[in-house]
């Protein structure tokens, strides 16, 4: 929680980033294109904000990246199932 | 006892795996990706295979469909559409094509456009428009999503339409079985006489449609993709968060020094797209 308290600002930067794709999903939710294009912006902007996150905190290593890009993947290739359904 | 060893090993955080829940381990998640594109290959192979398993179910009529519109127009204090038939045989004219030919647009694949339907009918516009919808459950989420989409709206809620023909059409496209809605709009000129005399040109929309063609239309559907694939996604990402959730507090209390990503960020991006599986809504629009 003290770690959390010291990185508010990283903290509230990322809420920011994933409101703003939560209110443009629900603008645009006749227009699957941009649906699709607003979930490829978040997941890289989750990912590019835990490389800036952990860089800055010093602790960037290749398997965080991952983690970041695994979970990104995960999350995109859900909203594409269900967007571009069968 | 193996058992409650197992589940250990994969939703809490200990020395087995390395201090980090093993649903958690990107090699974990890369196999769930695997495992969900897999399935997802495997639902389009089954809906082109030709079983019959697969689609949207409806209760989708007419009646419903013209009488949200008007409810739409009388809201903007706009006169409502009346029903012609012409418009109603135009518009199932569009339905049975494209289920006939398997496309989805509102030009077909040999360049056929909507206005053709119109002059098939000998129905002479002076303005016409047409809104598609398919594989929404009711005449409401259909409206909905029209009035939703600025180009749809402007279609409803112009004041240059004077009548309408709905008519919704069962079919199979790219191998789902499906319901289709298709929404004529027109002004006719006014000093030609039309092609083909519409006596009922000017009866209301109840009347005309309690006549013929109001019954719900209902598929016998058995699965809906969209629903298992929805639900299968959410209770995925539930298990995940909640994994997360513990991980995060256990790692916290007994205050284990890991190379990790955030918890806290991880289960905001999925939170968010929790949000997004329960915003997408299983119709689409044309």
């Amino acid at each position: 929680m003290k770690r959390m308290t010291k990185h508010l600002p990283h903290y509230i930067s990322l809420i920011g980033i994933l409101g703003a794709g939560v209110t443009g999903f629900i603008i645009f939710s006749h227009d699957r294109q941009f649906q699709g294009a607003v979930s490829i912006a978040l997941a890289s902007g989750y990912v590019a904000w835990g490389v800036i996150h952990h860089y800055l905190h010093k602790d960037l290593y290749v398997s965080v990246v991952i983690e970041y890009l695994v979970i990104a993947t995960l999350g995109l290739v859900i909203i594409f199932s269900l967007i571009f359904r069968a | 006892m193996r058992i409650i060893e197992h589940l250990a090993h994969f939703f809490i955080p200990r020395h087995t795996n390395n201090h980090r829940a093993k649903l958690l381990h990107s090699s974990t998640l890369i196999y769930l990706i695997v495992i969900l594109i897999y399935y997802q290959l495997t639902i389009q192979f089954i809906a082109r295979s030709g079983f019959k398993v697969l689609g949207y179910a409806a209760n989708i009529s007419t009646n419903d469909v013209a009488r949200l519109i008007n409810e739409e127009r009388k809201k903007v204090g706009l006169m409502p559409l009346t029903i012609n038939e012409s418009l109603q045989k135009a518009a199932y004219q569009k339905g049975e094509d494209m289920v006939t030919k398997g496309y989805w647009a509102h030009v077909a694949p040999d360049g056929t456009e909507p206005w053709k339907f119109f002059k098939d009918v000998g129905y002479r516009y002076q303005f016409a428009g047409e809104n598609l919808a398919r594989d929404f459950p009711d005449a409401a989420s259909a409206i909905k999503a029209w009035m939703d989409s600025p180009n749809h709206k402007d279609n409803i809620l112009s004041s240059k339409y004077k009548e309408t023909g709905v008519a919704v059409v069962e079919g199979r496209i790219a191998g789902l079985d499906t319901t289709v809605i298709v929404e004529f709009f027109g002004k006719k000129f006014a000093d030609i006489a039309p092609l083909i005399p519409v006596a009922s040109a000017k009866t209301t929309g109840e009347a005309v449609l309690s006549q013929e063609n109001s019954s719900p239309v209902k598929t016998n559907i058995v699965v809906s993709p969209f629903n298992i694939t929805r639900n299968l996604s959410m209770a995925l990402i539930t298990v995940i968060l909640g994994t997360l959730v513990v991980d995060g507090i256990i790692v916290s209390r007994r205050k284990i020094v890991r190379v990790a990503g955030r918890t806290i960020a991880h289960a905001a991006f999925l939170g968010m797209i929790l949000i997004f599986a329960l915003i997408i809504r299983s119709g689409s629009i044309l």
